[in-house]
């Protein structure tokens, strides 16, 4: 059943609270027959005429255990949902035009099932999950994207009919989660990006990442990636590798390079520098107009560049 | 996990819901029609070779052929598609069809609905105690469907349906109750099509022949309930008068040519009974009075034999009243009652004239004549059965004779057959004996089950005398009012017995058990099946709701009914209560006292993150601050518990006051 109440007349979302969890309370739960409900009391009612037609009590007694079972549905669908805890899960930045796949965690305190539970935004498909009891789930609505920035998944929909599929339960949700959406990568940098050659200040002896130098005996506190096992296999006590060089290519990745070009575009292909950057391994750095990140390697850095070129320019 | 709103049906849901309709239908089909009931169960058949090889279901055109077949079938044998046992034909054949084209949860659903339906329709033909158990066990596993049905993945077993359904139906047992109590009853049906009634209201008929009664005796109908003004006379005066039937052709007894109506003469003695008696439609003329009635009721005519007739055929309840002696002398007999009262069928045996002869010899006057034929049914091996063996050829001769074994109908006839050939004129009366009081109402209610023949004699000095043949044999039944109830399960013939004394002690105990399963069933028969607007009156008056009448009912039924529900609810409520683990809740409160001084927690925020944040905006609170911080990060992720820790961080939250402006 597709149910769109209008905006005014919807009072009572579920917000998530401050440790970023949101709790269903009985109060902002909506419910209405389904059409099946419908049609289930429509039978009934035919069932009633008839049982009064022919004075029949017995009609009457199925007829009414049957309606009893229709409004302690309305109580058990109402309770599939109360109590009901969701929280926000991580979510990995997209690129603008990907699609933004939000997970939501629901957990289900509760020593009974919450089976039936469905989650979808406004226009889309539902997912569902049956939650035992003392359980959690995660579910996952996926989002389209066409700008950087950030993506709020926004309002969606938790709904059931769960037990017996005559009436639809549902809450509006809000759980102020949001995907970062990095600028779609455009062209390849133009080649005026001259790698920026820098010396490590320790020379190319110095201790680095890049070249193996030698082995030396263990010291406390070398990381164990590079203890040589070879040497310990055979018995010769702990070796650990050693590294030099880390005369790394290292490039600036320059706002002001990029003439000739509006900014989304400039944005674009600074995302694609970082991201051939990050694949060649080299080291580098991002200048955006009253922005400078320095140069480094790593994921970290990546997403700090990437949120710096999706968030540019919006005040958050 | 992820999967869309519509699970398909799987193997076991459609198994378990084949299995659930053939249970439905079943006693249906046991009764129904051969070609319908073949047409089902051809249905069924077909449906479960489809469950291993889904090819054999029928395509859309097999389908339309085969719903045009069944809707042909139906009307070959029901043309009119009138009354229940069309409807249920028709019922029976769209499950069938229904079945086998069961695909999508929408063709479940009104599968499932179709089958609550037919579950209703089982009580208009059968209302046992053990029917309602099988209906409520069907009911249990189509419940057990919709269950599962609204479930995003099927469950591990069918067991965790079941259990679910089991306690719902359980909970709305209240629900039932309530406005099974409180639904107002009405006195008629809403429509009246003619085609069930008839036969399911007869009553009594204007012929009669053995058996006839005793099938209405089995009908726990009110054929008309009494008022008294002053008190009821004694249950062996409550003959309530009805057809008088003369002619008879061997079998079948009928009232004979039409009289004409005349002044009657009746010496009365006693004290005058008047009473008013509101009758339940019979489609007849018939007025039922107390034996015997002087005054007619308006728009009625007084027949010579105290027949009393309206001028229209009841086709409404009618409310009438009267006044009847219970002594009286009916004086002289008319030329044409001797006629009539002494016509006889050709199917005279010589051994009930022999039998006759004999007590001509020995008695002395019509009067001991009648008291040797009594003592003959008293003394004789006679037993009064509700389920008589039948006696086609010659009824009264086989009666007498062999199979001795009657209902009140066998008894007045052969007993007014022997008189007429004794020479004295007699007639057979019909109507009912006794009644039921309503303790409550104070009035007397007469059902279908105490229907009554008897028979009268014409003695002279005494005009016509009642004689009630069956008393001679089974005093009990004019005595009280008899419950019919324990003989359906009597085997044909057997008598029935009424307050036996056995000293053996199994069998007393063999009683007891009948007669404890005796006293559910009548429960059964008086609080279930026969719950009337009148029980439902007289149940309100002992409950104090006597103010609760028509509309008032209804609402009255609606509000206890939402209190039951509010009841649910809360049962419901109680059960689903998060407790909120105290030590989020005093992190909680540590949150929103800082919300109040302008820093709000971020969603994505941490407790470290946020103190981190609080210390460089509000340095002055950074002991508070970072002491609370690094308690409740030991306590939540560090899984230190402890009452005593807890306390501390419950009283540092609360000692936690900071102001709106830094101190200083």
């Amino acid at each position: 059943m597709r149910l769109r109440l209008p905006e005014y007349f919807i009072r009572r979302h579920v917000y998530a609270d401050v440790e970023g969890r949101a709790h269903i309370r009985p109060r902002t739960i909506y419910i209405l027959p389904t059409a099946q409900g419908i049609l289930f009391g429509a039978i009934l009612f035919l069932m009633l005429l008839g049982s009064i037609n022919y004075a029949n009590n017995l009609g009457f007694m199925l007829t009414f255990l049957l309606a009893g079972l229709g409004v302690v549905a309305i109580l058990h669908t109402w309770r599939n949902l109360v109590g009901l805890e969701l929280v926000a899960g991580r979510n990995e930045p997209v690129f603008a035009g990907q699609e933004a796949r939000f997970e939501i965690q629901l957990i289900n305190h509760r020593e009974s099932t919450r089976a039936g539970i469905n989650i979808k935004l406004a226009d889309g498909e539902p997912v569902a999950c049956d939650l035992e009891g003392k359980s959690s789930e995660a579910l996952t609505l996926a989002v389209q994207t066409h700008h950087r920035g950030y993506q709020p998944l926004g309002q969606f929909v938790l709904f059931t009919r769960y037990p017996m599929g005559l009436l639809h339960a549902w809450v509006y949700i809000d759980l102020d989660n949001r995907c970062l959406v990095c600028p779609a990568p455009g062209g390849r940098m133009p080649p005026a990006q001259v790698p920026d050659y820098r010396q490590c200040p320790k020379g190319d002896k110095g201790v680095g990442v890049d070249d193996f130098v030698g082995l030396r005996s263990y010291r406390v506190g070398d990381p164990i990636k590079h203890i040589h096992w070879k040497t310990l296999a055979r018995e010769q006590g702990i070796q650990t590798k050693q590294f030099g060089g880390d005369r790394a290519d290292r490039r600036w990745l320059d706002w002001d390079s990029l003439q000739g070009m509006d900014t989304e575009q400039r944005l674009s292909a600074l995302c694609r520098g970082v991201l051939d950057a990050c694949e060649k391994q080299h080291e580098y750095g991002l200048r955006l107009p009253g922005t400078e990140i320095k140069p480094n390697r790593g994921p970290v850095h990546r997403n700090n560049c990437l949120a710096s070129l999706a968030l540019f320019g919006e005040s958050v | 996990m992820r999967k869309p709103l519509e699970a398909p049906l799987n193997n076991r849901e459609l198994t378990a819901l084949i299995i659930l309709l053939i249970m439905t239908m079943a006693p249906h089909v046991l009764h129904l029609n051969g070609w319908i009931s073949g047409f089902f169960i051809a249905a069924v058949f077909l449906r479960l070779v489809a469950l291993k090889t889904p090819k054999a279901l029928p395509g859309r055109f097999l389908l339309f052929l085969l719903t045009a077949g069944g809707l042909t079938n139906v009307l070959a044998h029901y043309p009119l598609l009138m009354g229940k046992e069309a409807g249920v034909a028709l019922l029976t054949s769209m499950m069938g069809l229904k079945l086998l084209e069961l695909k999508t949860r929408r063709d479940l659903f009104i599968t499932v609905f179709l089958a609550f339906f037919t579950l209703v329709t089982l009580f208009l033909f059968r209302q046992e105690i053990a029917l309602v158990g099988y209906v409520l066990l069907v009911a249990w596993g189509l419940g057990a469907v919709l269950v599962e049905a609204s479930r995003s993945e099927h469950s591990a077993n069918l067991l965790v349906p079941l259990r679910k359904s089991g306690i719902m139906l359980l909970q709305a047992v209240p629900v039932m109750i309530v406005l099974f109590v409180f639904f107002p009853r009405f006195t008629g049906p809403l429509w009246n099509l003619g085609f069930d009634s008839r036969a399911a209201t007869a009553g009594l008929s204007d012929r009669i022949s053995p058996g006839s009664i005793s099938k209405l005796i089995l009908s726990e109908e009110v054929a008309f309930r009494v008022n008294f003004e002053d008190k009821i006379p004694p249950n062996s005066n409550l003959y309530w008068r009805g057809p008088v039937l003369w002619q008879t052709d061997g079998f079948y007894w009928n009232e004979g040519p039409q009289q004409r109506p005349r002044k009657l003469k009746l010496q009365v003695a006693g004290e005058p009974v008047a009473h008013t008696v509101t009758l339940e439609p019979t489609h007849r003329r018939w007025l039922f009075a107390l034996d015997l009635p002087q005054k007619r009721p308006p728009n009625s005519i007084h027949m010579p034999d105290f027949q009393l007739l309206n001028l229209k055929p009841l086709d409404q309840r009618i409310r009438y009243s009267l006044t009847s002696w219970t002594e009286y002398n009916t004086g002289p007999l008319q030329e044409d009652e001797l006629q009539r009262g002494l016509q006889l069928p050709p199917n005279i045996t010589p051994r009930m004239e022999e039998l006759v002869a004999g007590w001509k010899a020995e008695a002395e006057g019509p009067v001991e004549i009648v008291e040797t034929a009594l003592k003959f049914f008293r003394e004789q091996p006679f037993f009064y059965t509700l389920i008589p063996p039948l006696t086609l050829d010659n009824p009264a001769d086989e009666f007498l004779f062999e199979t001795r074994r009657g209902f009140c109908e066998h008894y007045a006839t052969s007993f007014t057959l022997l008189m007429r050939l004794v020479g004295i004129p007699t007639r057979v009366v019909t109507g009912y004996q006794g009644g039921e009081l309503n303790p409550m109402g104070g009035y007397l209610v007469v059902r279908q089950a105490d229907a009554h023949a008897w028979s009268e004699v014409w003695l002279a000095g005494s005009g016509w005398v009642r004689i009630d043949p069956t008393a001679a044999v089974a005093p009990q039944r004019i005595d009280r009012s008899f419950n019919p109830n324990i003989d359906r399960s009597f085997d044909i013939g057997e008598p029935i017995k009424f307050n036996l004394k056995e000293s053996d002690l199994v069998k007393r105990l063999v009683n007891q058990l009948r007669w404890g399963w005796d006293s559910i069933n009548s429960s059964w028969h008086n609080w279930v099946l026969g719950y009337t607007m009148e029980r439902q009156g007289s149940l309100m008056a002992m409950l104090g709701f006597s103010f609760l009448r028509g509309y008032k009912l209804a609402l009255g039924m609606v509000l206890i009914t939402a209190t039951v529900v509010f009841g649910l609810a809360i049962l419901l409520w109680n059960q689903t209560i998060i407790k909120t683990d105290p030590i989020q809740k005093a992190f909680l409160r540590y949150c929103k006292k800082l919300s109040r001084i302008g820093i709000v927690r971020n969603p994505w925020e941490g407790p470290r993150d946020l103190a981190t944040r609080v210390i460089k905006l509000r340095p002055d609170l950074a002991t508070d601050v970072a002491r609370i911080t690094s308690l409740y990060i030991a306590m939540r992720y560090g899984n230190e518990g402890g009452q005593q820790k807890l306390r501390r961080l419950q009283m540092q939250v609360q000692a936690f006051r900071p102001s709106r402006r830094p101190a200083g």
